[in-house]
């Protein structure tokens, strides 16, 4: 059968020109080619009363195509070949379905609605989809429009990104400047502009600002750096962590220079970002610290000397080991309490009752009433604490082992008075009555030694100590002044 | 039967004039019923290439060309006589 077709001649191609002229007069065609010279063939409408809202849909930045009732797309402009990547041909005949990504949109007349049109590289674009009803010659069909989304969704990305940045530059407590490739500024914090001398938007960074050296170190630096080299440098290059101060700058702060490369999407550098950062807090809590570890270091080498020097006045008062280690313990003790004292008070130093109780406190318990204190409120600096502790702890010690606190009824009367001008003394009296009657020579286990040496050395005052049969009696004097106390000198009574 | 194996078509429109529309709509329709999953339709705009018209000497648009199976058939109009349509392209009424 079909190579009897084959045999069959095939009637030339125009051999259809009545067929042709037939169908122009029962109007199934609405359009011809003609051939025009050397242009080539020519479309001629039948009905040309539509060309100008041809060309108008084939020219629109909005993509246009039209579908029938069964969904299969009649045409399509080519704004909609660009947004799909698809030559006419290809979209011409398909569902409207298959041009988006995932599910397809349900369509409702004049409503516009969001859309991912899938690309021939399987990339998405989302359009805005609007549809309306056409009726094209005597079939009823939709028309769709399409617009493209990306652009307006790059823009209202890049007007977030702007709003988050300016947020950013006017809430932040650091001075941020963007400059320019050219060294202008283009844009400057709240804090920024605070800082500088005129508004900064529009000068150079030397204009705006002009940098102080604060220490020789910082005038070394900013030595190596005329304006104009600082403006470029700043523009182009990274810049990081010089320290520097501002004129004008009543608080006179330190900040701390940096700045960056300000990128775009490929990686290029179109200005650079500036930091003055406010480093005043930073550098002084640093400082701080640094003094108060110094101090530390000497204060714990000024407590070994103390220490050492205890020791060593404890081994020549005492006969044996045996007499030696409860009363170098007890001092030991002493030097707690009086270190204790100064931390909890953070070296400020104590009331001179308190201290008294303090020290009195493992002899003597508070519902006793042995110990009678009576005198005006007298602050003691630091430095008075440890040796005032010291020499009261020795007769704490010797009243609990020997005297007014060794036997019941004993008792011991500490009184104070404050004298002087502006030179104020302290003069301390002890008198205890009540204990065993005090013999002569006691003074040699008693630690008067000690006592007089603290007393003298440290405080600048003096001991008297009278060992009466009733009981011992001893004032100490000394001047009550804000001593130039110094964590760095060792008590000279440590030092031999 | 290699008449019957499968049909290349080719449509020849002009942008979207009616009769080109129509055309189509009818195509579709017809070999949805009559060809089903054995046809392929080309559809090709002179609005945008007029110079396509040369290939098949399309004089009047729109023009249908059966491609295959051979041999080449046209059909000028917008294929709204199904029976003309039927007959131009060798396909028994169902």
């Amino acid at each position: 059968m079909a190579e009897l077709k084959r045999d069959i001649p095939q009637p030339p191609l125009f051999d259809d020109a009545q067929e042709t002229v037939e169908a122009i007069h029962r109007g199934i065609v609405d359009a011809v080619v003609v051939m025009k010279g050397s242009e080539g063939p020519q479309i001629i409408m039948l009905q040309g009363a539509d060309e100008p809202y041809r060309v108008l849909v084939e020219r629109m930045s909005e993509g246009a195509l039209t579908f029938g009732p069964d969904g299969v797309i009649l045409y399509v402009n080519g704004r909609v070949c660009e947004l799909t990547g698809y030559p006419a041909e290809r979209l011409v005949h398909r569902d409207i379905a298959t041009l988006f990504d995932g599910e397809a949109p349900t369509l409702v007349p004049n409503i516009s609605l969001e859309a991912s049109l899938l690309r021939n590289d399987n990339t998405s674009l989302p359009v805005s989809v609007w549809a309306g009803p056409v009726s094209i010659g005597d079939t009823s069909a939709t028309l769709v429009t399409l617009t493209d989304l990306s652009v307006h969704r790059r823009a209202e990305q890049i007007a977030a990104a702007e709003r988050f940045a300016r947020s950013v530059l006017e809430q932040s407590t650091n001075a941020i400047l963007v400059l320019a490739p050219n060294g202008r500024i283009t844009h400057a914090s709240w804090m920024a502009a605070e800082l500088a001398q005129q508004p900064p938007v529009g000068h150079t960074f030397s204009e705006a600002f002009s940098l102080e050296a604060q220490s020789a170190a910082q005038a070394g630096t900013l030595a190596h750096f005329s304006a104009e080299s600082l403006d470029t440098l700043l523009a182009t290059k990274p810049f990081h962590g010089v320290e520097v101060g501002l004129q004008g700058d009543a608080a006179k702060r330190t900040f701390l220079l940096s700045a960056g490369p300000l990128l775009d999407d490929a990686k290029a550098s179109v200005g650079s970002i500036v930091t003055l950062t406010d480093m005043t807090e930073r550098k002084r809590a640093e400082e701080q610290q640094t003094t108060l570890v110094a101090e530390l270091n000497h204060r714990v080498k000024n407590i070994l000397a103390i220490v050492q020097s205890v020791a060593r006045q404890t081994i020549r008062s005492s006969g044996s080991l045996g007499d030696f280690m409860p009363v170098f313990s007890g001092r030991l003790k002493a030097l707690a309490i009086a270190h204790d004292i100064l931390t909890q008070t953070r070296w400020t130093g104590i009331g001179l009752e308190e201290l008294l109780t303090a020290v009195l406190a493992p002899h003597v318990s508070t519902e006793e009433e042995r110990v009678a204190m009576e005198g005006p409120a007298i602050l003691l600096s630091a430095p008075a604490v440890m040796p005032l502790s010291m020499a009261l702890h020795e007769l704490t010690t010797n009243a609990a082992k020997y005297g007014a606190l060794s036997v019941r009824g004993g008792r011991i009367d500490i009184s104070w008075t404050l004298t002087g001008g502006e030179d104020k003394s302290v003069e301390l009296s002890w008198k205890e009555r009540g204990g065993p009657k005090v013999e002569r020579g006691t003074s040699a286990g008693f630690g008067t030694v000690l006592i007089d040496r603290v007393i003298a050395y440290d405080l600048d005052g003096t001991t008297k100590i009278d060992f009466d049969p009733s009981g011992v009696r001893c004032t100490l004097a000394f001047p009550l002044r804000d001593q130039a106390w110094s964590p760095v000198n060792t008590p000279r009574s440590a030092i031999d | 039967m290699i008449e019957n194996d499968g049909y290349n078509l080719r449509l020849y429109v002009a942008g979207q004039t009616p009769r080109s529309v129509a055309a189509l709509a009818n195509l579709k329709k017809i070999c949805e019923q009559h060809l089903a999953g054995r046809y392929e339709i080309e559809v090709v705009d002179l609005m945008k290439n007029p110079a396509l018209a040369q290939r098949h000497q399309i004089v009047a648009i729109p023009t249908l060309i059966r491609q295959l199976p051979e041999p080449l058939k046209r059909i000028i109009g917008d294929l709204s006589n199904l029976e003309k349509v039927l007959v131009g392209l060798d396909i028994q009424p169902t």
